[in-house]
């Protein structure tokens, strides 16, 4: 339906293919069959449009990443209207930080859904640069696995501080790449030990305050 | 003044510093129940991190719950040896030390013995002794203090669900086992509250007026031995008092085996073994069930609170009823009725529709499972009563231990063979109604065949030193005379039903 509202579609594609967009008009509108559809991608306007009855279609072939991107049907008249349709696959990492301590592993899994990547590459954020994680060279460090075709797997051994941060994992797909974001969080061993001895410590009190006040009130028994 | 009293056991205080232990039990039963589940929340995190399938890191819970009931016997055993208190707070240790070291396990093996057998095993020390001391402490109001105990279940699933995901959050699965068994040592200073009670404490009471009553006294602890006596096996009672103990005595003064000739004892132990087939699958696969259907997660969730509100609830009401003086005499009747309550909810689940649909089944499941819990363990107390309670927690719990753990994979099973939730909610309801059903039949009769056990023995005896049976004691409850019978038979069922509370939950 078009009413003056912009409508954004996202169409998640993994490889080469033949795919055709399509504007329609809601039946009520039909009166303004007349007025001006355009298809642009971009500024650049797209000649071919296979109009029918109420519908302004494009037909096209998405060959690599170039063709990628977003399309959009304009409909000029009394409302300007346009409809975006974006080509992009999505991978999932994680939203939460992952919480690891010094000297531990971390294991960091990124999946992506429906689609099947043909590589994977890990990078990590060092200020604002990334750099690949190369398993080759640090073997004893990182360990990239492909558990299955669709999730990859990358595990880093004797943390330390300067681990933490931003990873990414890219899925290189053959029309694009597409990026997962994973937050690790290397922590000291002293940071979870102060709770820790806080209850400890808490516990022992109470134990001690039961037991003061069991035999103060035996005396007062004695006593009375 | 001592000299007056030595004879006779002082009734349960029934208040006082009752209601600090009903709070201690509170937070230990709370533990006990709710902390298993609780940690399925570092599951996915722990699967991930040793690179293990679903199932194996189930093992994990199983693997605690198992040993959580089926230590049931040691825990009594110990108990009728030392009591609760040490129990109790050896039990807070040994979880304590088990999460902490699991902060540090580097395999999934070793995440199997510490969080699973040694917690589970400190869970164990925690639950039995809790609701025993329930029953030494309370009589007349002991549904109520039953009821508000085992409340500690739900409140704590509630509080530990949430914490858990901060702990998680903040700092991983290893920092939050270090931080969790910081936190399950609180259960020392629940054990700490369980003051000693009864003849225990009171190593002067030879100057009994009657054998009987002397038994019990001097051995509140090793009870087991008197009130056998009764059920004709004078010769562990003679035995224990002159002394000298055989074999099977002295096996019987830790764990009371005559039990299994007691035939309110029987029913209860095949009543409930059946019901717990059934009781837990619902629980576990309510969520799936509601995302099955389409229901969002959060949503799925949130399902899982309400049950947890409305059960919070239930259970002290139920307590508050069960103590009534209409429902009392007729417990096992209010029980059998609350198991087929359940099962007519499970039942009538799958006619459920949409969320409002699963929400009332909510809102009904809580309640029926409130009310079943509440009452677990004051039935048994009931029926068996206080002295022999602690033994009889130790062996129903064992025995529902095998229940317990085939009630949810049979369940899946049969959702995988179907493809379809509704097999699950019929056959536990199924199985839960044909419970209730039992146990009101085994109850009528039994009522029945104690009452007039009770005619008989009243006609025949007027020696008030032979210790009577349950009945009596039942049947006394409201009288408020200082006889002997009726001080000592409320012992013998708040015994039971504190191990019946033990078990249930």
């Amino acid at each position: 339906g078009v009413s003056g509202t912009s409508v954004e579609k996202n169409i998640t594609l993994d490889r080469a293919t033949r795919i055709e967009l399509s504007c329609r008009l809601d039946n009520k509108y039909s009166h303004l069959k007349s007025l001006q559809v355009t298809w642009k991608r971009g500024n650049e306007t797209i000649r071919h449009i296979n109009k029918t009855e109420n519908s302004w279609s494009i037909q096209l072939r998405i060959l690599d990443n170039s063709n990628l991107g977003g399309y959009s049907c304009t409909l000029k008249g009394e409302e300007e209207t346009s409809a975006m349709f974006h080509l992009q696959p999505k991978i999932e990492g994680k939203e939460k930080p992952i919480v690891s301590y010094e000297g531990d592993t971390a294991v960091m899994i990124c999946k992506s859904f429906d689609y099947t990547p043909i590589a994977w590459t890990w990078y990590m954020t060092n200020g604002s640069e990334q750099i690949a994680v190369n398993d080759s060279l640090l073997a004893d460090k990182y360990v990239i696995n492909r558990l299955s075709a669709n999730v990859t797997h990358l595990k880093i051994l004797k943390l330390t501080k300067e681990d933490d941060g931003v990873y990414w994992c890219e899925a290189a797909f053959e029309l694009g790449k597409s990026k997962g974001k994973l937050k690790l969080r290397v922590l000291s061993l002293m940071v979870p030990l102060k709770p820790f001895l806080a209850i400890v410590a808490e516990v022992v009190i109470l134990v001690t305050i039961v037991f003061l006040y069991e035999m103060y009130s035996k005396k007062k028994e004695k006593l009375a | 003044p001592p000299p007056a009293n030595a004879g006779r056991v002082p009734g349960p205080p029934d208040g006082g510093w009752g209601w600090v232990v009903v709070f201690g039990a509170f937070i230990s039963i709370g533990f006990a129940y709710a902390f298993p589940k609780g940690i399925a929340i570092f599951f996915k995190e722990i699967q991930d991190f040793f690179g293990t399938s679903y199932s194996e890191i189930a093992w994990v819970s199983s693997i605690m719950l198992a040993t959580t009931y089926g230590a049931g016997p040691i825990s009594s055993i110990l108990v009728n040896r030392y009591g609760s208190r040490p129990v109790v707070i050896l039990g807070g240790l040994l979880c304590g030390i088990g999460m902490v070291s699991a902060a540090f396990c580097t395999s999934i093996l070793q995440l199997y013995i510490c969080v699973g057998f040694i917690t589970g095993f400190g869970l164990a020390l925690n639950l039995q002794p809790s609701v025993i001391i329930i029953g030494k402490y309370f009589l007349k109001r002991r549904p109520i203090a039953n009821g508000l105990a085992m409340a500690g279940s739900p409140v704590m699933l509630c509080t530990l669900a949430p914490l858990n995901q901060f702990l998680f959050d903040n700092f991983g699965w290893r920092g939050s086992f270090l931080i969790l068994g910081a936190i399950l040592l609180n259960c020392c200073v629940a054990g700490a509250l369980f003051r000693p009670i009864g003849a225990a404490t009171a190593p002067v009471k030879t100057q009994a007026t009657e054998e009987g009553k002397d038994a019990l006294k001097e051995e509140v602890i090793k009870d087991a031995m008197e009130m056998s006596s009764p059920m004709n096996i004078t010769m562990e009672t003679k035995t224990e008092e002159e002394g000298g103990k055989g074999c099977c005595e002295k096996v019987n003064q830790y764990l009371d085996f005559s039990l299994f000739k007691h035939r309110g004892f029987l029913i209860y132990l095949i009543g409930n073994v059946l019901m717990f087939l059934g009781f837990f699958a619902p629980i576990v696969f309510l969520a799936p069930y509601a995302k099955h259907i389409g229901i969002d997660e959060y949503s799925a969730a949130f399902l899982l609170s309400i049950l947890a509100i409305v059960d919070m609830i239930a259970r002290p009401t139920t307590g508050i009823i069960a103590n009534s003086k209409w429902v009392r005499p007729r417990i096992q009747y209010f029980f059998s009725f609350s198991i087929a309550f359940n099962g007519a909810c499970h039942l009538l689940c799958p006619l459920a529709s949409g969320y409002t649909g699963l929400v009332v089944y909510s809102i009904f499941f809580g309640l029926a499972f409130g009310m079943v819990c509440a009452m677990l363990f004051e039935t048994l107390m009931d029926l068996v009563g206080a002295a022999r309670f602690t033994s009889a927690v130790g062996l129903v719990t064992i025995a529902e231990c095998c229940t317990i753990l085939l009630g949810p994979p049979i369940g899946g099973t049969l959702i995988d063979t179907f493809g379809d939730y509704k097999y699950m909610f019929i056959k536990c309801g199924a199985v839960m109604v044909l419970a209730g059903t039992f146990l009101f039949i085994m109850n009528y009769y039994n009522y029945h065949t104690v009452a007039k056990e009770e005619k008989e023995r009243k006609a025949k005896e007027e020696d008030p030193k032979s210790v009577r049976t349950e009945n009596e004691g039942r049947n006394n409850w409201n009288k408020e005379t200082a006889q002997d019978g009726p001080e000592l038979e409320p012992l013998r069922e708040e015994r039971e039903g504190l191990k019946k509370e033990v078990n249930g939950t």
